[in-house]
């Protein structure tokens, strides 16, 4: 038997031999290039810290300088493929294989390279999976991370968007991997702690702060009429009798016209209290005047969102804040409480099928995965009972004995019946299943799967898949909530009617809602200023979302 | 209706029949050529896209105060406002009636310009509502143009409005010919980054020309605000003559002649003598007015 520290032993060659461009742990970023030369081996499983949000574009851009014949054949696992440069490394011959899980911006080019054989994929994953597997089979050797600033010592200030960075550390530093990190300043004393230095081996002072996109703004001015109708299905046909508190929200516009109509439409229906008082939940500006209504009891979040950091730490009742003040965030522990201790999950997606299962691929991109499979799947290791999940659980299996009954997470899905570009959300096979056929993958990438939903909510009603007894009901019940789009008025008239009279289907009439009462009137605010105005001046938008 | 839901008072937020039925005294507004005649493009169908029942323009007689007068809103929600062939005729009639009846016109501008799909009749009408307008005006009839709507005041549309008597805008409000994207298009991200929306309503919103004089009054985003200073507006005096468009056509050549080079407005806010430029864009309609009173431009009525 050899060494039982080759690791160990490997690190601290690669300590050494990245120490000669160091003073003490400060790496300068002239040096950058040549110091991951001398660091990253061919071969190395390396995470470039590409988050949802944050992004250490410094590290990316010296990784992708550096020499194809030192450095190559890297397999590069990290949850976001959001920069140019995360695909360059493949271009350029520096990385070769990828595991990932999600690549919003980078969609088309990405399924290009993969068709064309340029990058060869273990799997797209969902956020959690891919940190699971970082402690099983995708421990990285290095982590190149991103972070506000450091001390001298290596000890890290995240800031807001602490996001996936303690968990990169955490697989990495103690499984005799390398931690370098980029930070715009080293100061004598960080304003908290958010790595601890000895889990942090080099830091590169860049001058400048991380890149980071507002992703989670969505602009009252854009919300619809019919978004708002939506919103007031799910409010009045949901939350309501489902009495949903604990609950996680996807990004688009129909649940932010949810949050808008909360102080308002919720107000007018007595829900106050009642419904949606803890979430796991990105710091959604649309949220801020239920937050300032009262509505809100506390809120965790996976990341942070540019502009949003004035108002959350002058709410540390609702946000988890640091000794510093300012938000923490982390996506792993978010995601883990998104998919255990919340009661529903309701986003928006671009495909359904006929029997429930939805995407947001098309065939020219590859998004991945990202949170929503996790927060829209029912989990399996739950134990604790609540009203929505037993209320569920029981309409699922009404025959099954009340203390052997699983509960059901509430998994909505809410969207037009025709979305952008006039394309239908319902369709009879997924342009998923053309793109794993493209991409010759095992599995479509499919978002939800119809066993997980429950709920699909369009203006022309809500069909509850829970009440449905045959995969034919199921069908219908989709047909019947799908409108004048093909599949709608390929419905069975009759069977429409009678899983409408087993309230399966409701329509708005149904749950007393009156069409010419969706109105942008119920929006608590109307535009991006009415936002910053509700926050009282603490919510500061960014430039791009003004029109003042 | 529910009685939880409050008026709209936002003049940005409200569609073009809104703003008119709030604009002028409550239940005086007559439609004339109304959607239920169905005068729509005759353009569209050749292109598969849907028509309005009245082609995206409202016009029709009422009384602001009393006094009667016409009006026009363009609905910037049907194909961004866009002067079609049928629009465009409904304006210039409206108009060329103001100058033979000598009633004052109220015009809320809510456009991206010509609509392409019908361009040359969008830019024939363009041409004629502008020989209507000052016509009207060499007559003696006062042409208020409101600013405020989602879609700014682009194009064709924009030039209108430079010919009328006097422009009342609100923050929201954009004037200007070519619109944000298609100076991108043309000159690059580096010279216009259409996306930074910030930047663009610097450059284009409702403060910024207030504050160089290319409009004359600037008010909150508020219906009634919009009806007041149109009163203001047509209590001025109508005058238009050689001598008002010589004495603008010097303040256009002095004002580029100090501005031309500078490349920012703030730069230009500062040169005006703002006091705290960088402040500007975040003041509430008050604070703004109190900032800029002494140091804006005023226009001549010539525009």
């Amino acid at each position: 038997m050899g060494s039982w520290t080759t690791q160990n032993d490997a690190r601290q060659r690669r300590l050494a031999a990245g120490g000669q461009f160091a003073q003490g742990k400060a790496v300068a970023v002239d040096k950058l290039t040549s110091f991951l030369e001398a660091v990253i081996h061919p071969g190395d499983r390396v995470c470039l810290e590409g988050d949802n949000q944050k992004q250490a574009q410094v590290l990316a851009q010296g990784l992708v300088g550096v020499d194809p014949q030192k450095v190559h054949d890297l397999h590069m696992v990290q949850s976001g493929i959001v920069l140019p440069e995360h695909l360059d490394l493949y271009e350029r011959g520096i990385a070769r294989k990828l595991d990932y899980s999600y690549s919003g911006p980078q969609s088309r080019r990405i399924t290009t390279m993969l068709a064309d054989g340029k990058i060869e994929l273990g799997a797209v994953h969902t956020y959690l999976e891919l940190f699971a597997r970082y402690f099983i089979d995708l421990t990285p050797n290095i982590a190149l991370i991103a972070a506000v600033c450091a001390d001298k010592h290596g000890n890290l200030y995240t800031g807001p968007n602490t996001e996936d960075t303690p968990t990169i550390v955490e697989a990495t530093a103690f499984k005799g991997g390398l931690v370098i990190a980029q930070v715009e300043k080293i100061v004598d004393s960080v304003p908290r702690v958010d790595i601890p230095g000895d889990r942090v081996h080099f830091v590169v002072e860049t001058g400048k702060p991380f890149y980071v996109e507002p992703l989670f703004t969505r602009d009252p001015a854009l919300i619809t009429e019919t978004q708002i109708l939506c919103a007031m299905l799910a409010i009045k046909g949901i939350y309501a009798p489902y009495q949903v508190q604990r609950i996680n929200h996807g990004i688009g516009f129909s649940t932010a016209a949810i949050e808008l109509l909360l102080p308002t439409y919720g107000e007018a229906l007595g829900l106050k209290g009642k419904i949606c008082t803890h979430w796991a939940l990105n710091p959604h500006p649309t949220l801020i005047p239920a937050i300032e209504a009262g509505w809100v009891q506390q809120i965790h979040s996976f990341g942070s969102e540019v502009g949003m950091e004035n108002y959350m730490a002058a709410r540390p009742d609702v946000y988890f804040t640091g000794a510093d003040g300012s938000l923490r965030s982390n996506r792993a522990f978010c995601q883990t409480a998104g998919l255990y201790a919340c009661d529903i999950f309701i986003g928006s997606t671009l495909q359904i099928d006929l029997q429930g299962n939805s995407s947001t691929v098309t065939a020219t991109r590859t998004a991945g995965f990202g949170g929503a499979p996790n927060m829209g799947s029912d989990p399996h290791g739950r134990r604790h009972p609540s009203t929505p999940w037993l209320k569920a659980g029981e309409e699922a299996n009404p025959d099954m004995a009340p203390a052997l009954r699983r509960g059901r997470k509430l998994v909505v899905q809410i969207g037009e019946t025709f979305g952008d570009k006039n394309t239908s959300l319902f369709v009879e096979n997924l342009d998923a299943i053309l793109l794993a056929d493209k991409l010759k993958l095992e599995l479509a990438p499919v978002m939800i799967y119809a066993d997980d939903v429950t709920h699909i909510v369009t203006e022309e009603g809500i069909a509850n898949l829970l009440l449905c007894r045959s995969s034919a009901e199921r069908e219908q019940a989709i047909r019947g909530v799908a409108g004048y789009t093909e599949l709608g008025r390929g419905r069975d008239a009759a069977l429409v009617d009678q899983l409408r009279q087993r309230r399966v289907i409701q329509r708005p009439e149904d749950l007393g809602i009156d069409l010419l009462d969706a109105d942008r009137r119920w929006l608590a605010a109307r535009s991006v200023k009415d936002l910053m105005v509700a926050s009282g001046g603490l919510y500061n938008p960014p430039s791009k979302f003004r029109n003042w | 209706m529910s009685d939880a839901l409050r008026p709209i008072t936002s003049w940005y937020e409200s569609t073009a029949r809104q703003r008119i039925a709030g604009l002028l005294d409550r239940g005086s507004f007559t439609e004339y050529i109304g959607p239920e005649q169905r005068e729509m493009s005759p353009h569209l169908d050749l292109f598969d896209l849907p028509k309005q029942f009245d082609d995206g323009i409202v016009i029709g007689e009422g009384q602001l105060e009393g006094q009667r007068v016409y009006a026009a809103a363009q609905e910037g929600r049907f194909m961004g406002g866009a002067f079609g062939e049928v629009h465009g005729a409904k304006l210039i009639g409206l108009i060329r009636a103001a100058r033979k009846h000598k009633r004052d016109v109220l015009i809320s501008f809510d456009t991206g310009g010509v609509r392409l799909q019908e361009a040359n009749a969008g830019e024939v009408s363009i041409a004629e509502i502008i020989r209507a307008i000052l016509l009207a005006r060499a007559d003696g009839v006062r042409v208020i143009g409101l600013l405020g709507g989602r879609a700014g005041c682009y194009g064709g549309g924009g030039l209108i409005a430079n010919c009328c008597s006097s422009l009342v805008i609100s923050e929201q409000g954009r004037l200007s010919v070519s619109g944000p994207e298609v100076i991108e298009t043309n000159h690059g991200v580096e010279e216009f980054d259409s996306k930074d929306r910030a930047f663009v309503w610097r450059t284009m919103g409702g403060k910024h020309r207030y504050l160089i004089g290319a409009v004359d009054a600037f008010v909150e985003d508020d219906i009634a605000a919009f009806r007041a200073a149109a009163r203001t507006a047509l209590a001025k005096q109508a005058r238009f003559d050689l001598a008002l468009v010589q004495a603008e056509q010097q303040r256009l050549a002095t004002r580029l002649q100090r501005l031309g080079s500078l490349t920012d407005s703030l730069q230009i806010w500062k040169a005006l003598g703002v006091e705290a430029p960088e402040s500007i864009s975040s003041l509430p309609t008050e604070a703004f007015l109190a900032a800029s009173q002494t140091v804006r431009e005023c226009a001549d009525e010539a525009r």
